[in-house]
């Protein structure tokens, strides 16, 4: 498995074929060298050999028996045969134990057409079985989790699952249960198995034992019509596999050799695929009327854009047009957003719609030198839930290459692996800088400990020290909306000064592009008055989401899969999209509205070709440094908000794709066991949490030990529960809602 | 001079040999659709979709016939059973089942590839209709409706026909009783309907 240079290298004869592997290179590895698959089922690359299911039999000069090619190591001069009649006939009796009890269920089975054991009996197995007994029964569909279902008939016991749950994840919900025959699959606390990586199982399952309760019956593998794209729900960038067939996009896949993901996918990234053919996705471009949408067609929808935006321009000035959006679109279309709106002079532009307030950090790194990395610093929100296959990296670092985790802040990293979790900068332990290479992983929404840290990297880099840094944002391409020039410049107007404008009535009009600032933005209360305070608000949206209640004129728009261009992730890599689904036929691209804008307005464009060339090479330019955020006052007994993320929250995808109904987080506040008595509220109460004027209503209290005293911490991004009327660390006083307003909170959500 | 005319008048009588021959042999025309012809045990006509003698369904939405399909006749999509609504032994059933009888070319290899014998192809070759989308026949047309039984298998059918077409025709046909049936489940029920037959 290593591959150090220094390693010096042996022979080894593999069918007749002479190969040089550096040593310590075991069997299987060297054998595809020559393309020589040896049949494995319980060995992986990236999970190591186990050498429980022994398919992968191969003769050895001068050995007695059959060994298994997972777990043996080469030697100089080891002669092989892989395909000799004695391990053809090892495997044949290795598969007919396995297929004993194995139930001829394929026909139904999800994994029929790309199961290893199809493949391998195939290849090797016997045809007919002597068994004349019954095989033995188990139970079938058993529901795992939220995501998972298993059949104990068809598990072939080769623990990948639990060793993905090991050694990848780090979670060990997973075990082997029972022995013999008798042996499943299970949770080692009888729980649901709840995870953010759980989908990745079934995908290592060599059989059709986990699968997916998305996916289930749904297809089989050979009708499906494979596309590969990048993820952008969140701002790691992993490639993945989207499988569709008749215009529903039924699965994705990970892609096993991607150097971004690792060949892993989180569970929103894999499972957030509902939302497409959703019957309330909007159609058509939507104008107001009062308290009614009335559809319209695009050729009025753009004519009516464009002449609010002239006349707020030949009126009150460019001054009063603002932009904001980009962290969901194209850079070809950032780009192009920014090109046209400057050709009008208005200077109003940002991308920043939610709470992160920078996306380009200052030395940018690559997720394999993450993982290389001694200290991992982690400032804020952890990526756990921002960026989780990136956290899978942390977890790899910290684990298996024995890095040092310390998170800073009111969060702890929330992943399963050792840390040293400090609130304050001053609190980093000092030998935390003395690594050589030094990882930062800052969630960008309050820059105050990297103004702090200043100094301290500086140095850190002029002794020539590796510093590499990561802001795991909230919005997937904010990165490339910055290299795009998305961002105010020249006396503009960033997205908190146009909404605190606005507030005074000083936009006219407002172009949204994808966000959600009702719900997302950092200041809601400020956001909800400049909102309702500008007259005419344009949004590219998918959904009515919450901020369509302000506007007046909604454009459909193409959602993820639909797209064709290039984005960055937040290392900086441009990532390709291809279109993986048709888009509705009323929707257009972003980049299509604001062409047919363009033309309206009578600005000239860059060609396509001059657009796609702008976008896969982003300009370097100097970044702002983030907000830095005044420190919150109050003494050590006041009750403080942490705000905290969730990959399942969110007013758009998410929350219109109804496969996920279960994974969605509630509305809940999580409060320390002594702070919940003292407040002298109790798990599954209802409570109102009351900052001053403001309020969020209608939140049940989660008792947790986990929690710190003195905090009640509370989901960002829910519909109906929107946290961002309260800030981080603010003082908020809670008030417990009398017990017949279960009903109305839980409207509160469904609506 | 005669010698030719009369080699020519025997030349035209060869050649009419055959013509007239067939003055005296049984003529094959059958009065369809008063009659309609016997056909070979294992003819291949119109597809049918066969349940289990407890009425479940026996397709359960493989899709193997639609692999096998030469033609791309077949489309499927799979579902699961519910403890509520049951439609097929074990977890899975077709939830949708379709075949363009334009498209296939009744080649049977959808039967040989079905795990469960449920689709079988039956005698039944009237399927004339007025637009190309009436060809692309779904569930209900091609499931054996409940009270038609089980439908039949090919190695099961007398003379080639369906035991329950032969009953069929008893009660509504004036035409040959051993030989004549309707064309399809659906005619059948449109006939029904129509006359005023039901049983």
């Amino acid at each position: 498995m290593t591959t150090q240079p220094s390693v010096k290298t042996v022979t080894v004869t593999v069918d007749g074929v002479s190969l040089s592997v550096p040593e310590g290179t075991l069997l299987v590895e060297a054998a595809k060298q020559i393309q020589e698959d040896i049949p494995v089922y319980c060995y992986h690359t990236k999970l190591g050999p186990a050498g429980l299911c022994r398919i992968c039999l191969v003769e050895i000069e001068k050995m007695p028996k059959l060994q298994i090619a997972c777990n043996t190591v080469v030697t100089d001069g080891m002669v092989v045969h892989t395909a000799s009649d004695k391990t053809m006939e090892g495997r044949r009796a290795v598969l007919e134990f396995l297929l004993l009890n194995h139930p001829l269920d394929c026909p139904i089975c999800d994994k029929g057409g790309e199961c290893d054991l199809q493949d391998f009996s195939m290849a090797y197995g016997q045809g007919a079985s002597r068994k004349v007994e019954a095989k033995v029964a188990k139970p079938k569909a058993v529901d795992l989790g939220p995501t998972i279902v298993l059949d104990e008939e068809r598990c072939i016991v080769c623990q990948r699952c639990v060793r993905f749950d090991d050694i990848i994840t780090q979670e060990r919900s997973l075990v082997v249960k029972d022995r013999g025959h008798r042996d499943i699959i299970a949770t080692s606390t009888e729980e649901p198995y709840v995870s953010d990586f759980s989908g990745n199982v079934t995908e290592l399952c060599p059989v059709g034992a986990l699968t997916s309760k998305t996916y289930r019956f749904k297809s089989r593998p050979w009708d499906l019509n494979r596309t590969k794209t990048t993820c952008t729900q969140c701002s790691v960038g992993c490639q993945l596999y989207v499988d569709e067939r008749y215009g529903d996009v039924l699965r994705t896949m990970s892609v096993a050799e991607d150097e971004t993901s690792d060949g892993w996918l989180c569970d929103r990234g894999r499972y957030n695929i509902g939302f497409y053919n959703d019957p309330q996705r909007i159609a058509s471009p939507l104008l107001r009327r009062g308290d009614e949408w009335e559809q319209i067609g695009w050729d009025d929808a753009v004519a009516l854009w464009a002449r609010q935006i002239r006349e707020a321009r030949d009126t009150t000035g460019p001054e009063s047009i603002g932009v904001i959006g980009g962290g969901r679109l194209l850079n070809e279309e950032a780009f192009l957003l920014q090109h046209l709106f400057r050709s009008l002079g208005v200077e109003n532009l940002d991308w920043r719609a939610g709470r992160q307030t920078v996306a380009t950090p200052v030395f940018s790194g690559t997720y394999e030198e993450l993982e290389a990395a001694q200290t991992i610093l982690v400032f804020g929100v952890p990526p756990s839930q921002t960026a989780p296959v990136m956290d899978l990296r942390i977890r790899k670092a910290v684990v298996q290459r024995g890095a040092r985790l310390v998170t800073v802040g009111p969060h702890s990293s929330g992943s399963s692996v050792t840390e040293t979790h400090v609130r304050r900068v001053a609190d980093i332990p000092s030998d935390a800088f003395d690594a050589e290479r030094i990882a930062v992983v800052f969630d960008g929404i309050d820059a105050t400990p990297m103004r702090d840290l200043h100094e301290r990297f500086a140095e850190l880099k002029r002794a020539g020290k590796s510093l590499i840094g990561f802001i795991p944002g909230e919005q997937p391409n904010a990165r490339g909306a910055e290299a795009m020039g998305m961002l105010p410049r020249d006396g503009g107007r960033g997205t908190r000064e146009v909404f605190s404008a606005a507030k005074d009535g000083g936009i006219r009009v407002l172009s949204l592009f994808g966000v959600n600032p009702a719900l997302r933005f950092a200041d809601g209360a400020l956001a909800t008055a400049a909102l309702e305070r500008t007259p005419f608000i344009v949004l590219s949206e998918l959904f009515l989401t919450d901020t369509a209640r302000f506007a007046s004129l909604v454009l459909p728009a193409h959602g993820p899969f639909e797209r064709d261009g290039h984005v960055l992730d937040m290392t900086g890599r441009v990532q390709r999209l291809f279109a993986a689904h048709a888009a509705p036929g009323g929707a257009l691209s972003d980049g299509e509205m604001l062409v047919a804008l363009a033309d309206a307005l009578d600005i000239e464009i860059p060609s396509p070709s001059a657009l796609t060339a702008r976008a896969r090479a982003p300009e370097k330019r100097a970044m702002p440094r983030g907000e830095i955020r005044a420190a919150a006052p109050g003494g050590e007994a006041a009750l403080r908000v942490i705000i905290r993320s969730d990959i399942f929250a969110g007013g758009g995808t998410v929350y219109h794709d109804e496969r996920l109904e279960e994974l969605r987080p509630r509305p809940i506040a999580t409060l320390h066991p002594r702070t919940a008595q003292a407040l002298g509220v109790a798990a599954g109460d209802l409570v109102d949490v009351i900052a001053g004027d403001r309020a969020l209503r209608g939140l049940i209290v989660r008792v947790a030990d986990a929690a710190s005293e003195g905090t009640i911490r509370v989901v960002d991004g829910l519909p109906g529960a929107p946290a961002n009327v309260l800030f981080d660390g603010e003082e908020v006083q809670v008030t417990k809602l009398e017990p017949a307003a279960p009903l109305a909170a839980a409207g509160a959500v469904a609506g | 001079m005669l010698r030719a005319v009369i080699a020519g008048f025997v030349a035209i009588l060869a050649g009419f040999r055959t013509t007239f021959g067939y003055l005296f042999v049984k003529k094959p025309t059958i009065a369809y659709p008063s009659i309609k012809k016997q056909h070979a045990p294992r003819f291949h006509g119109l597809h049918e979709l066969r349940r289990y003698a407890d009425g479940k369904e026996r397709c359960i939405g493989c899709e193997l016939c639609q692999i096998a399909c030469p033609a791309n006749a077949i489309v499927v999509v799979g579902a699961e059973n519910t403890p509520a609504d049951r439609r097929s032994p074990g977890e899975r059933y077709a939830a949708r089942y379709e075949i363009d009888e334009l498209r296939c070319i009744f080649c049977g290899l959808c039967e040989e590839a079905c795990p469960t014998d449920a689709i079988v192809l039956t005698p039944r070759f009237e399927m004339s209709d007025y637009r190309r989308g009436s060809f692309v026949y779904a569930k209900d047309r091609l499931l054996v409706p409940p009270q038609g039984g089980v439908g039949s298998a090919p190695d099961e059918r007398p003379n080639g026909i369906p035991a329950d077409l032969g009953a069929v025709a008893q009660q509504k046909s004036t035409v040959d009783i051993a030989t004549g049936y309707d064309a399809t489940w659906y005619g059948r029920a449109l006939k029904t309907e129509r006359r005023g037959l039901a049983g």
